[in-house]
């Protein structure tokens, strides 16, 4: 406890972690607690790829198809082989990991816009898959009826159920990414991102150290896909489709690729100017992509990043600009 | 503890380095001058592993790392700095000495992201560790600056305390005094023979001659990928073909 506190982000995440707790305490059960349990569900996927993206450099437009596979994989344990949910959602972790290894062990030579190309393609692979294997899949009719999580004979079928167990499930796989950062596994894959032939004269096994990053972060996105699975109750193709993973790199853009708190806080906000921004829902793609390439143009760490610099600079060059002015004084 | 034999490096139809037989002692400063384009950098890349040698092997305190990987060798105990600091800029002043302490630890993925008992005892270890590098150099109180942000100067001095975190047995300085005024040269020779002290073996790239004459008591001459002199600072001082080298012959004159 010590040591966490001492900490300027675990103290953050205490706070946070406890604010969100007590948010239906304090405003009793109503519809934000569903918008609420999406900004959870986002928050995992983003701060997966946050991971990769911001402290590993590796672009992966594959978050979304692994979001599938977590949902299909429980649904499909649970449905066609009737195991119980938390069961099916273990076993199709295993699975993503599996697949995140063999993916992730092709792709992963190669580099920059080569590897988003090769991550997208494998998104499209397994969008049509899922389309095609209707057998399995349900096609494009998707597949429903999907039980809710059971623990020991309590439903989580609300919610307000829900929301107690995703968000901490959320906030600790969120640590865990603050706990990585900052250790020497975190440091190394920074210094990758940075300069790979370097990194490696300090003893970093960059192609083993990659997959790993690209597993871990990979899984994420599955157990959100296998929660969302279980509380909605039912998934289609558009479940796990291209558009969430521009979404979840619209939410990067937005708060701050290199920052995990970024992650965090471009979900919150993109999931709340989503709902009440409901008149501008028919031009949502449009603003989207325009917003990402102005984005990306000026500010290529992500908007509040980018913001925030841009202001420490005005401060600064005020600064000195009084200095200047007192000392010629 | 060092030893190449014969080694030879072309790229396509260029000649870097031929048939070069080098050793460097344990507990050595040995200094390494040539003029430019002579090889002595590439000599650095292939003692590293970033390249290996097209003939001829290397060998480290009796293995052969001729066709090591960079990370390999690096965990065998090379460790090196660049002519022009290669510092970790995304990083502070403490996380890239931190980062010189990567293969010096072992806390694993899992056990980093869940922060177990171990791995923050370790963190705890390598932070402190770390600081002590620092303040070796002085730069303590600028630990969590952009390690970028700091002058040449500190830069260069930098990159030693962070090869130095790997706790190297041999560490290889590219031109270390390169954009150093005279003051500060100073500075670093007596760091450097501190080094020596710490028992670590120095392999030295200069053209500061003065700074080179005082600092090894060996030092070998490259000249288009050819070994051409060996020996004390005092038989390299008077030896023809390294004055025929540096000044040119006296037919070039004419």
């Amino acid at each position: 406890m010590v040591l966490l506190l001492k900490d300027k982000n675990k103290l953050a995440w205490l706070f946070i972690t406890g604010g969100v707790l007590i948010l239906p305490f304090a405003f009793g059960k109503g519809f934000y607690l569903n918008t609420m349990n999406f900004i959870a569900l986002h928050a995992m996927v983003a701060v997966g790829l946050c991971l990769l993206v911001g402290y590993g450099g590796q672009l992966s437009i594959s978050h979304s198809a692994f979001f599938a596979i977590g949902a299909y994989a429980t649904a499909i344990f649970c449905l066609r082989y009737r195991l119980s949910p938390l069961v099916s959602i273990l076993l199709s972790q295993g699975l993503s990991a599996l697949l995140a290894w063999w993916i992730g062990w092709v792709v992963l030579r190669l580099k920059g816009h080569y590897l988003a190309i090769a991550t997208l393609s494998f998104t499209i692979i397994v969008e049509v898959l899922v389309k095609e294997m209707a057998w399995l899949t349900g096609g494009l009719q998707g597949l429903s009826s999907i039980p809710p999580i059971a623990m020991g004979g309590f439903l989580i079928d609300s919610d307000y159920r829900f929301y107690f167990v995703v968000w901490p499930l959320t906030m600790l796989l969120f640590l865990f990414s603050l706990n990585l950062v900052d250790s020497r596994m975190g440091r190394i894959f920074r210094a990758i991102k940075e300069n790979e032939d370097i990194a490696r004269q300090f003893g970093a096994d960059v192609k083993t150290y990659k997959i790993k990053l690209f597993i871990v972060s990979s899984v994420y996105a599955s157990i959100a896909g296998s929660l969302y699975a279980h509380f909605v109750t039912f998934i289609s193709p558009v479940t796990g489709s291209i558009m969430f993973a521009i979404d979840i790199i619209m939410v990067l853009a937005f708060g701050g690729f290199t920052l995990l708190w970024g992650a965090m806080i471009g979900v919150a906000s993109l999931t709340f100017l989503n709902e009440y921004l409901t008149i501008f829902a028919d031009y949502k793609r449009t603003i989207y992509g325009l917003s990402l390439v102005i984005i990306i143009l000026f500010f290529p760490n992500g908007l509040l990043l980018g913001l925030r610099d841009l202001s420490n600079r005005i401060f600064s060059s005020i600064a000195w600009r009084r200095k200047k002015h007192a000392s010629a004084g | 503890m060092l030893q190449l034999d014969d080694v030879s490096k072309d790229f396509g139809g260029l000649k870097a380095l031929s048939d070069l037989t080098f050793n460097v002692r344990k507990g050595q400063i040995k200094g390494l001058i040539g003029p430019n384009g002579a090889g002595k950098t590439t000599l650095f890349n292939l003692i590293t592993g970033v390249f290996p040698p097209s003939r001829g092997t290397i060998i480290f305190l009796g293995e052969e790392i001729t066709h090591h990987k960079p990370e390999k060798i690096s965990r065998l105990g090379v460790s090196r700095t660049f002519q022009q600091p290669h510092l970790f800029k995304s990083l502070t002043v403490w996380e890239n000495v931190m980062l010189g302490r990567h293969y010096r630890t072992q806390s694993e993925f899992f056990a980093c992201g869940l922060r177990l008992p171990n791995a923050a005892l370790e963190e705890k270890a390598i932070k402190e560790k770390s600081l002590e590098y620092l303040s070796v150099f002085g730069l303590a109180d600028k630990k969590n600056q952009i390690a970028n942000k700091l002058p040449l100067g500190e830069q260069r001095y930098l990159e030693v305390a962070r090869a130095l975190a790997t706790e190297p047995k041999l560490l290889l300085l590219d031109e270390p005094t390169s954009g150093l005024n005279d003051h500060e040269t100073e500075l670093f020779q007596d760091l450097l023979f501190r080094i020596r002290e710490m028992g670590v073996t120095l392999l030295v790239i200069e053209h500061h001659m003065k700074f080179i004459m005082g600092l090894c008591e060996e030092i070998a001459v490259l000249n288009f990928g050819n070994k051409i002199a060996e020996g004390s600072p005092r038989e390299i001082q008077v030896s023809p073909e390294v004055i025929t080298a540096y000044l040119g012959t006296e037919d070039s004159l004419a």
